[in-house]
Parts: C-alpha cells; structure tokens; sequence
C-alpha cells in the first residue's frame, strides 16, 4: 500500500468512528446523565475512601492519597470500555437477533475490522470523559500526580494494553452470540465479574491473599489493576516490565482467540430468518 | 457467454440446515445441553438460475419456500451445501470484500442504517465504507432523491422514519456504490399504493436505464406483473418452474372468460379454443376447452368471426389467482403425501 492509500484508508477508518460522536451529540440528554453519573460516582467513592482512611496510615500497602486515587482512577477508567449499549439496536447482540448482521458481511470491509473501528470509536469518546474528569480530580486534589520521570510513560503503556485487553474480552463475549444468539446472560455476568476482577470495585490489593493468586492466572485485573497500581506507584518502575509482558502475552493470546472464533464466525454465519 | 457478462449464475443450488432436535418440556431442554441430537434439514434442494443485465427476475413462492435462504446463498452470505454460484465472475461466499463491490441488496424487515442517525449521515457512512468519490455521491443522491422522495425525510433520525421511508432509504442505501446486481428481499413490504409504485418506477429505471440485473422476491402479484421479465418459482426449495408471465398462465392452466352480447340469435357452430360456459338470453360466456387451454387472444378472435357480436368483455386469471390455485394444489398434494408416508410408517 502506498503512503497515500495508507493515509485515505486511514481516513475513511476514522471517519466510520463518527457514529459514536454523532448518535451521542444528537442526545444530549444522555451526556447529561453519563456527566450526573460520573461525577457522582467520583464523589462518593472518594468520600468513601477517605473515610475509610480516617483510623489508618497505611492499609494493605496502600496509603491514602493512593487508594483515594486508584478507586477514582478506576471509576473513571471504565468509561473507556466499549459503549454500554447492550440492549440498544446497535449492538452486537441486537445485529444478531435480528438477523440485521447480515449486511455486515455485505460491505467492503469485513465484520472484524468494522466492530473494532466501532469499539475504537467508543473508546475514543470514552477517553474525552475520562480527560475531563481526570482534569477535575487532579486540580480538586483527589487524584495525585503521578510521581517520577518514568511513573506516567509506564501508566500509560500500561493502561493502553489493558484496553486492548478489555477490548479483546468484549469482543469474545459479542463473538458468542455466532453460537447462542443470545449474550445478555453472558454480558449481565461478565460486567459484575469483569468490574470485579479488574479492581473497579475495590482496589485488589484489598483482597485476601487466596483471591489474588487465582486471580493472576485471569486477564481481568491486567485491564485496570496493574495500570492503576503503576500509577499510585504501588507497582515499584522496576517491577513494570514484568507486568507489561504479562499484559502483553494476555493480549497476544486473546488475539489469537478471537481470530480464531471470527474465523469460525465468519465462516458459519447462518442468519436467523427471513 | 462466459461466466463475467453474466452477472447471476447459479446451478444446482442447495442448502441444508443443521438444526438441534429439541424434544419438548423441560427435561428435553436439559438432554438437548448435554446431548444434543441434530437434524439436517433440506431447505433448497437444487435451484438453479441466471439474471442478465437490465433484467428484473422474480423468485416467487410461498412462505418457507426457501427464497430468502437463495438469496442469501447468492450474495455470498451461507455458503451453499453443494453447488455453485457465481457473481460477476466471483465467488461471492470466498470474496466476500470484493463481491461487495458489485452487489446492492435490501432486505425488507430488516434495515442497514444506523439507528440512532438521521438517514443522511448513514448514507455518509455508507459512502466512506464503500469509498465512493464524493462528485458520484452526491450526483447519485439527487437522483435518487428525485425519485424516491428522500429529501423529505432523510435529516429524521432512522428510528423515527415511517416504514415506507426507511426502506426507501434503504434502497438508496443497497445503490449508493452503483453496483451491478441488486437483491430485493420483499422490498415493498408495508408500502402504501403510491410510494409502491414510486418504487417501482425506480426499479424500472435502475433496470432498463441502468442495465442492472435485479432479483427480487415478493408476495406481491401485481408487482411481479408490473415489472418481471422472467419468474422462477420454488417450492419446498424446489424449482418448479422458470419463463414468462404468459408461460406461467399456460403451464399452470390459467383460465379466462369472454363476456359477448350477440346481436342476433344464431345457432351455436363450434370452435376450436372457446365453449359456451353460460348463456342468458343474449348474453353468452365463453371459457377455454378443457382439452387444450388457449391464449385468450387466440379465443376471442375466433369468437368474434363467429357471431354477430355487440358487446363483448374479458376476464383473466391474475398472476395471484394463478399462484392461489397452484398453490392450493401443492399444499393438497403435500398433506396426501405426507398423509401416505405416515400411515406407511405405521
Ligand atoms: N438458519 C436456519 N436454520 C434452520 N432453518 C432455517 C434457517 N434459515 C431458514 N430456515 C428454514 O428454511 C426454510 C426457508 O426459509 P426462507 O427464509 O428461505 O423462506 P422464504 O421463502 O424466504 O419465506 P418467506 O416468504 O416467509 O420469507 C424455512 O422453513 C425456515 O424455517
Ligand atoms: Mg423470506
């Protein structure tokens, strides 16, 4: 491909994540409500925790401007995730029950590379929600700075293969639907697993011993868990490599699995109805 | 002619579907998890076709008949259980990105526009997806506008589109990229008279201007009279008949009538296509010979140089009284057969 084709393909990828910013300009109701939401959240999860520190320095290895900061970092943070529109027609699993996925498979560009510009899209948007409120709890305080020349370069390498990965999980649970239809249990499950494992909840270094060694053998806290850790700098920068090539083999290997089940989807598609 | 000036071929098409054999109540629920038995279900069996440029071909039959399971063999969405397809040359099930290019398709129920945008910025999407330059799109979108009407609705959000405006939106959508070979899949389905034949007099352009080649399945008679060149009909995935209306009239025992007021009494000579069916005083109707079933024109020539006439009108099956009577035939001779098969079972 030439220079020029790479930067019109590029282009017109771009151009298709507009239906994200598009169909969220056109409600504004529904900014309104994510921003009420959000903030909300932040607020009382930082209340939370700072009243939970009221007695103690330390608790659990983490002091408390950096529990205060990794239980909002990962309120905001899941925002990221790709576009909670579940139920709504444009969802995967809507595609699928009626049957409207068929026209994905009509169009020059093929379904995975289509739902992952979407997702992109999403993830896109999400991250100017996540921009807005991580400058407001930084400049009210409840979020400290990163500290150290190399604390933020690692965050962020840190935090971008975790989205890759929380892209990957949401993708093989859409992929499902090829083969039950239906993903909503699936979906209602993994949100509360999934915000669970990651540390969305509560940060994971809360949690008895027995839970986070069965839990580092899962993708789930490689999505927030370390790259929040990073960030408090309750993940030492020396021990940063090793946890970023565990990320990066979880996203090599989800990578491998949803090639391989859209390979499978791709060829066994058979539409419902008519 | 090869294989790339034709824009449709298929032969032998059919389609088998695996389906899980559930039996019924909870416990049927429980072994169908755990032990699944599965039954193969033919749904075509052996259909095959061609649609040339600038042609408008209809796949008739009824509900379940397997239609919209061709069509979607044809635009490379199922791969067919045994058979061959070709698209311009393609095979659309392996080049999926590359028949894309050449296929337009709308499927009536269902929509590809995006929800929660007004119809505009979907047809923009659908632009960028499928790279057309921007001088053709908008050139296209006029037109398309002028006929269907567009213009009139497309800044509503698809979601709050009328049914008839959707799919009209959708069909501009299924031509925005100009592509050879359109698929309608029920197109005109819940359109009131006027946009139904505002969308005809679109297809009709798209065909004889534009030299497209177009399948299209309804369980509209008056559409496929209006604007069908060639009608293949299925049944239970089955081909059972290919040709012209007038073909299909004499295949499938088409009747008419002719109403004559005679002018004077007469005696009654016999004719070779037409018999007397009723008489009342000077007012005769005439129906076709059971033994061989004329054209209409071939009947009523002969009948007006054989009697003085005053008056005369005609009658003729429509294609929906043909398909009614044909397929009330194949669903009596279904329900025997499987009658038959049960009992020898037994
Ligand atoms: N994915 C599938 N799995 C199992 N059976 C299927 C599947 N898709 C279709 N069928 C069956 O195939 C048969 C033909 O369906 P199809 O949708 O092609 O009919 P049709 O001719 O389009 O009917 P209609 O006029 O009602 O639209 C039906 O009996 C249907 O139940
Ligand atoms: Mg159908």
């Amino acid at each position: 491909m030439t220079p020029v084709g790479a930067v019109a393909t590029i282009g017109r990828l771009c151009r298709i994540t507009r239906v994200t910013w598009l169909s969220e300009l056109l409600e504004p109701g529904r900014m309104v409500s994510t921003a009420i939401q959000v903030g909300s959240q932040v607020f009382l999860t930082a209340c939370l925790w700072t009243a939970l520190y009221a007695h103690t320095e330390v608790s659990a290895g983490l002091q408390e401007h950096q529990a205060v900061g990794y239980a909002v970092l990962a309120v905001l943070a899941s925002r990221l995730r790709p576009l909670s529109r579940d139920m709504a027609p444009d969802s995967f699993y809507r595609h699928m029950r009626e049957g409207t996925i068929l026209y994905w498979f009509l169009r020059p560009l093929p379904p995975h590379r289509y739902h992952l510009v979407r997702a992109l899209g999403d993830q896109a948007h999400g991250l100017l929600w996540v921009l807005a409120g991580y400058g407001l709890c930084t400049t009210a305080g409840v979020v400290p700075l990163p500290d150290g020349r190399w604390t933020l370069p690692a965050f962020l390498v840190s935090m971008f293969l975790g989205q890759v990965i929380v892209y990957q999980l949401s993708l093989i649970l859409d992929l499902l639907c090829f083969w039950t239809v239906a993903n909503s249990n699936a979906l209602h499950v993994s949100h509360f697993v999934q915000s669970l494992l990651s540390g969305a909840f509560a940060p994971l270094w809360f949690f008895p011993g027995w839970f986070t060694t069965a839990n580092s053998f899962l993708p789930f806290q490689s999505t927030l868990h370390i790259p929040l850790s990073i960030y408090v700098g309750r993940i030492p920068v020396n021990r940063v490599p090793r946890e970023v090539a565990v990320q990066a083999v979880w996203c090599l290997l989800l990578w491998l699995i949803t090639r391989t089940l859209w390979k499978r989807a791709e060829s066994r598609v058979a539409v419902q109805g008519g | 002619m090869n294989s790339k000036s034709v824009p449709v071929i298929a032969e032998r098409l059919t389609k088998t579907f695996r389906v899980a054999h559930r039996s019924a109540g909870f416990m049927g629920g429980v072994r169908a998890i755990f032990r699944p038995t599965w039954e193969y279900k033919p749904v075509v069996r052996g259909v095959s076709l061609s649609v040339q440029p600038g042609e408008l071909v209809a796949l008739l039959g009824p509900n379940g008949a397997g239609k919209s399971t061709t069509i979607k063999m044809l635009t490379g969405i199922v791969a067919p259980t045994t058979g061959s397809v070709r698209l311009c040359g393609l095979d659309p099930h392996r080049n999926r990105e590359e028949n894309a290019r050449n296929i337009g398709a709308v499927f009536g129920q269902r929509s590809q526009l995006w929800w929660d945008l007004p119809a505009r910025d979907s047809l923009v999407m659908l632009r960028d997806i499928f790279e057309v330059p921007a001088g053709e799109y908008r050139e296209r979108l006029r037109q398309f506008d002028d006929m269907l009407e567009l213009s009139r609705f497309w800044d509503t959000r698809v979601r709050h589109l009328s049914l008839g405006q959707r799919v009209r939106c959708d069909l501009a959508a299924a031509l925005l990229h100009d592509p050879a070979v359109l698929f309608l899949d029920e197109p005109t389905i819940g359109m009131d008279v006027l946009v139904k034949e505002q969308v005809r007099e679109f297809l009709r352009h798209q065909v004889a201007e534009d030299g497209k080649a177009v399948l299209l399945t309804t369980h509209d008679m008056k559409e496929v009279e209006h604007l069908a060149e060639r009608i293949i009909l299925i049944n239970d995935g089955e081909e059972m008949f290919e040709g012209g209306v007038a073909a299909l009239r004499s295949r499938f025992g088409a009747t008419w009538k002719v109403h004559v007021t005679l002018s004077d009494a007469v005696g009654h000579p016999r004719l070779a296509h037409a018999r007397i069916v009723a008489r009342e005083g000077a007012r005769v109707t005439f129906g076709p010979r059971p033994e061989a079933s004329a054209p209409l024109g071939h009947a009523l020539k002969e009948i007006i140089n054989a009697y003085p006439v005053s008056d005369v009108s005609t009658e003729e099956d429509s294609l929906e009284d043909i398909m009614r009577t044909y397929l009330g035939g194949a669903a009596a001779a279904r329900q025997s057969a499987s009658g038959g098969s049960r009992m020898a079972a037994r």
